[in-house]
This record gives structure tokens, C-alpha cells and sequence, in this order.
């Protein structure tokens, strides 16, 4: 299988340089779909799905490999080894800000700019440094998650998947967007909130773009100013909305910040 | 409603049209409420004041219900919930805790749906909440009885593989116990032809003693001949070359070998006119040959001639392989398929391992076939083995 299959790798877009977004956790690729077609006439646009989320190959997960982000990163360099890219435009959600950071410290000229949406280097609160989450509170997620086996994830397929000849199944699923097997959700969950790259921040040579919400439960402003501190070359931009996700609540602004970034004359 | 069960309707329950919406927003059997794009409360409904223990002027335009989760819900919400929304204009049967004003929680099922203004900019989340106190209850029982039976599952897999692991290391034990006594055991049979020939016995109770001697070192042989076979069976099945085979001579062969064991010597009747060759491996039907007709004319009633019949026929295509003998039979309403286990014995005073009839039915088991066996205490007993044609 190919590195394109098996991360549902959709390319779109006019132009020289590429730019790929690659979603957080609870979601998929059609997070972007309020921001990524703005970028289509200056960009080779790329989309993603990490492995375990929306459409890529589940087969794939192999929990041991996807202990820590990086092997999410190295997906990711892997994309773009296969489409042959270069200099391109990292953009990162939520946890993938960081997974998105670290393909660019592992091979830099690949990168040329990266953009944070919504990013945190830690979640759980440590010592004087602030994430905004106890280890409880994980619990809490993950047993949150546990309960929404039937509403959300991907405990449905098989059923799908044992009725070919009943293709409407699929369709009478609720949320049928961000679905994903709850084994692999629960796993990317713990992978995601333990996860730590506070020590990785000095290591980017890129300039990056901090897009930060005003209020937002998951990357609070503190998490916001104490990465713009830490990474250098950073540009902070706080947009005037609530919720984790700027693209989808605040898609005009979080085009502009991107745009502004990039120096692109907006149409 | 069709107009002819309006005109159906006795007129007492007309008093059903006057519901007051007003009043059944309030008091509806579910929660109800309504918020801003971000979460922002801008209504709720008694039903769902009453759940939280909040008065309504805490809440609205304060709160937000992200807010009124528990944080491991909250963050499901903003993770997952609310780019939901964004994407889809509706979510159902996400499942959360509510907090309430006094800490304790509530299990809901929440439904929502996005309204968007003219410009299709989002507008108002509307928002349905099903108390399922007793329905998580039940949930957790699930999880917790699904968590148990996979701990299961993993000590199960754990014993499984111990006790494969202690079965090959007694596989090995018996297939070297067996190979280390062959050697000796073949040695004290030379040893004891060349005494014999050599020595000279003087107690005139000497030449009884030589012959039970004898008895019992081709009982010794016999036992570990029989542990051998087992275990190549054990180890190795069905690696072997499969051959048609000639039913006449080859039985004619073992007979020849088997009757220095009998006085007086036995009558047999062989009938292979039906299926005359079958394709077996080779060692195999010889040992389950071999094993049965020793049976048959092991366990003879005294006083009666022994006699044995050994045939073929065809039947809804198997080919049938019949041993039948006048011996002394095995009581089945007793001891039923024991007879196939291994060690199992049911003649203590007659000589034998208790390996015979259990290799039988794993040879024939490893062709594709099964047996059969009918017996009658006193009359005989007749072994019937079904094969793949």
C-alpha cells in the first residue's frame, strides 16, 4: 500500500508550492473544508487523514508504532517523499500542530512555513507549566468515549462491512463524519493527551504561525503565549472566537491570519 | 392524522388540541435548550433547570453547556462534538454527564441540531436532552461485563498456550522415554535368547519361569512400540504418502504375522470383493489392521473357536472396512467411546498398553473417516470403519 492510500491523501489546487492540512484528534480531513478551498489557486492543496482516523487504512494502526506522535510525523514526511514536495506549507490542528512540527525538525527542507491551529504542546497541567488538564480528566475523556462506542465510532462497521448488499446502512449512520474504530480512538486519545514536546519547540528552524482562539478549553491563551515564547520565528494571531476549532467557528478570520502569514494577496 | 380519525375522535378528547405549547416546551419529558454558535445558553426549559438544580438567570447568557460537562465530556465536545456540528448542522446520540448545581451527575443522550441565518452563517444550536439514568446503568453493566469476558479471553489464551507448551514437552518426553527404553529393552531380549542357549537350569520350575520372562519382555516391547507410534502420530500427521492398496495380500500378510500368537489357531474369513484396494497411507492401515485383528484374537472366549471376518463394502460413498470377531465383546452401554481413549483398558487379565483402538481412531480420523463400533458381552464385537472413497 501506498503512503497516498493509506493516508487518504487527496491533492487539489493550482500552483507551485504545496500546502497540506492534516486534522486533530475527533476528527478527519473535512475539518478543513471551510479553509483549505481558499488556499486552491495559489496552492497544490493537500489533505490527509492520520492513520486511524476517517479513511485511511485502520489495518494499518499498529498501536506500538503509534505510541508517540512521531510516527504520525513520519506519515507525513513519507506523503511527501511520495509526491515528491518540497518547501512546502505545513498546517497542523490541534494535536497535529505538533505532529506537523515534528516532521519539519526531522527533515526541514522539506518545510518551508508551518501553521498551528488551535496548538498545545502539553495538556496536562506539570509543575509551573499550565495545560489545562489533570490525568483525571483524560480518564474522564476516555470513559466519555467508552459511552459513545454507539455514537460516534466506528463499532458500526463491521456491521457495514458484513452487508454489501446493504449499502444504506452506511448512510442511515448518524455523524457519519469523524467516525473512527473506538479502539484506535481510545489509544490516539491517551497518545495524544499524554503527550509531551515542550523540549521539541526550540528545535524548528521554520518561521510558524501560532493561530490562537480566544477562548478555548483545550489550548487555553497561557498554552498560546508560552509556545509563541518558545518557538522561534513565531507569529501569534489570537482570533476572536470560542471552541477549539478556528477553521470550522471562525473559517474568514483563520483564512486571513493564514493569508496575512503567507503573505498572500487575498482575491 | 387522516380526516376520517379526526371525524373519529369522541368529542371529550378534543381537550388534546388545546395543549399549550408554551407549557410543553417547559415541561416536556426531555431537556430542552437552545445556544449561541459557541455553547452560550440563551434558553432552557424547567424540565432541564430542574435536572441541573440551577435557577434559569444563572445559566442564560452566563453559562455555556460545554460548561455544564464533565470535563472528559467537555473535552469529547470540543474535540469532536462541536466540529460535528459545524459540519454537518446536526449531531445524535452523542452520550455525556451532566453536572449539576450540586456536583452530582446525569446521564444524557444528546441531540443537536445547527441552524444557520440567511447568509449561512451559524446561528442557533437547538439542543434535546434524554435522561438514561437507568439506560447507562445498563451500558456500564455491558462494558464491565465486555472489559471481564476480555481479561478472560487474555488468561484463556495465556493457560492455552502453557498447556500446548506442556503437551510438547510430554509429547517429547514420551517419544524419548520410549526411543531410550527401546535400545535396552532390545538388548535384553538378545541377552536372554544367547543365556538361554548358554545356562542351564536346574529347578524344574525354571522353563515356566523362561516363558513368563519372555511374556513379559514382548509386553515390554509391545508398550513401547505402542508409545512410539502415538507420538509419530502426535508429531507428524498427516505428512504421509497416500497409496492404493491391495486389501487381500495385505491382510493375508498380518495374518501370517499374528499367528504364533494364537492357540488354537483362529478362523478367518476375508470378503473384499466390493471395494478390493483402498488408498491409505501405508503404515497407517497396517497399524489399524494390525491393531484390530491382535484385538480380535486377544480377547477369545476360551472354549470357543475364534473366529474372525474381515470385509469391505460400499455405503453412501464411504467405503466400509468391517472387522467383526465371536471374542468376548465390551460392555458399550457402559463404557460407550472410553473404548477409543487412550490407556483406557477393559480386559485387565488379558496382556495389552491401552493404545490399540485410540490409534485406530486417530488413523482414521487423519484419512477423513471415523469408526463405528457394535459389541455384545459374550457374542463378539464388530468394528466398522467408515473411509473417503
Amino acid at each position: 500500500m501506498t503512503s497516498l492510500e493509506r493516508n487518504n491523501v487527496k491533492v487539489l489546487g493550482a500552483g507551485e508550492q504545496a500546502m497540506v492540512f492534516v486534522h486533530g484528534f475527533g476528527c478527519d480531513q473535512h475539518m478543513w473544508r471551510l479553509v483549505a478551498p481558499a488556499f486552491e489557486s495559489y496552492y497544490r492543496t493537500v489533505l490527509l487523514d492520520l492513520v486511524g482516523a476517517g479513511q485511511s487504512a485502520l489495518a494499518a494502526y499498529d498501536p506500538a508504532r503509534y505510541a508517540t506522535l512521531q510516527a504520525h510525523a513520519d506519515d507525513i514526511l513519507a506523503v511527501l517523499a511520495e509526491l515528491n514536495l518540497r518547501d512546502v506549507v505545513l498546517v497542523g490542528h490541534s494535536v497535529s500542530a505538533m505532529i506537523v512540527m515534528l516532521a519539519a525538525i526531522e527533515e526541514p527542507e522539506r518545510v518551508a512555513r508551518l501553521v498551528f491551529v488551535a496548538p498545545s504542546p502539553r495538556y496536562l497541567n506539570d509543575g509551573g507549566y499550565t495545560g489545562g488538564f489533570e490525568p483525571a480528566d483524560i480518564d474522564e475523556l476516555l470513559e466519555a468515549m467508552d459511552s459513545n462506542y454507539l455514537g460516534w465510532s466506528g463499532s458500526i462497521t463491521p456491521v457495514i462491512m458484513g452487508h454489501p448488499e446493504r449499502p444504506e446502512l452506511a448512510q442511515e449512520l448518524n455523524n457519519s463524519f469523524c467516525r473512527t474504530d473506538p479502539t484506535i480512538a481510545r489509544h490516539f486519545a491517551r497518545v495524544t493527551f499524554l503527550s509531551d514536546n515542550r523540549a521539541d519547540l526550540p528545535r524548528l528552524r521554520r518561521p510558524s504561525l501560532i493561530v490562537q482562539c480566544a477562548y478555548d478549553a483545550l489550548a487555553p491563551r497561557a498554552v498560546g503565549d508560552y509556545l509563541h515564547r518558545q518557538l522561534p520565528g513565531s507569529t501569534l494571531v489570537v482570533i476572536d472566537t470560542s471552541g477549539h476549532c478556528p477553521h470550522l467557528s471562525a473559517p474568514k478570520a483563520t483564512i486571513g491570519a493564514i493569508e496575512h502569514f503567507l503573505a498572500v494577496e487575498p482575491a | 392524522m387522516s380526516t376520517d380519525d379526526k371525524e373519529q375522535l369522541p368529542a371529550l378528547d378534543l381537550r388534546l388540541t388545546e395543549e399549550n405549547v408554551d407549557e410543553l416546551y417547559e415541561n416536556a419529558p426531555c431537556g430542552y435548550c437552545s445556544c449561541l454558535p459557541d455553547g452560550t445558553l440563551v434558553k432552557l426549559n424547567q424540565t432541564l433547570l430542574g435536572w441541573l438544580g440551577y435557577a434559569r438567570e444563572e445559566l442564560v447568557a452566563r453559562r455555556c453547556l460545554q460548561e455544564l460537562l464533565t470535563v472528559g465530556g467537555r473535552l469529547h465536545y470540543e474535540t469532536h462534538c462541536a466540529p460535528l456540528l459545524l459540519i454537518q448542522d446536526q449531531v445524535r446520540e452523542i452520550s455525556y454527564q451532566l453536572l449539576r448545581h450540586d456536583g452530582t451527575t446525569v446521564p444524557v443522550l444528546m441531540n443537536a441540531i445547527l441552524l444557520r441565518d440567511a447568509d449561512g452563517q451559524p446561528l442557533v444550536i437547538r439542543v434535546t436532552l434524554f435522561d438514561i439514568t437507568d439506560r447507562r446503568k445498563y451500558e456500564q453493566e455491558l462494558l464491565r461485563a465486555k472489559a471481564e469476558a476480555e481479561d478472560q479471553r487474555e488468561l484463556l489464551a495465556v493457560k492455552n498456550e502453557e498447556l500446548m507448551r506442556i503437551n510438547a514437552e510430554l509429547d517429547n518426553f514420551v517419544y524419548t522415554a520410549s526411543h531410550d527404553l527401546k535400545q535396552p529393552a532390545s538388548n535384553m531380549v538378545g541377552l536372554f535368547e544367547e543365556l538361554k542357549r548358554t545356562a542351564t537350569f536346574h529347578d524344574p520350575e525354571a522353563s515356566g519361569m523362561v516363558s513368563m520372562f519372555e511374556d513379559a519382555l514382548r509386553q515390554i516391547l509391545g508398550t513401547i512400540e505402542g508409545m512410539t507410534d502415538v507420538v509419530q502420530l502426535q508429531r507428524q500427521p498427516d505428512q504421509l504418502a497416500v497409496e492404493p492398496i491391495g486389501l487381500q495380500s495385505f491382510t493375508e500378510d498380518i495374518i501370517r504375522s499374528l499367528q504364533p500368537l494364537v492357540v488354537p489357531p483362529a478362523v478367518f474369513t476375508l470378503d473384499f470383493a466390493a471395494v478390493p484396494t483402498l488408498r491409505l497411507p501405508r503404515t497407517s492401515l497396517h497399524s489399524t489392521l494390525y491393531n484390530l485383528l491382535s484385538n480380535a484374537l486377544k480377547y477369545t472366549v476360551s472354549g470357543r473357536l475364534p473366529q474372525v471376518w474381515v470385509s469391505t463394502s460400499l455405503e453412501a460413498g464411504s467405503a466400509v472396512l468391517t472387522v467383526r470377531d465371536n471374542g468376548r465383546g465390551i460392555d458399550l452401554q457402559r463404557h460407550g467411546q472410553e473404548v477409543f481413549q487412550l490407556f483406557r483398558r477393559f480386559h485387565p487379565e488379558v496382556d495389552g498398553s491401552g493404545m490399540g483402538l485410540y490409534l485406530v481412531r486417530r488413523l482414521v480420523q487423519q484419512a477423513g473417516g471415523r469408526v463405528e463400533v457394535d459389541s455384545v458381552v459374550d457374542e463378539g464385537t464388530t468394528f466398522r470403519l467408515y473411509l473417503p472413497v
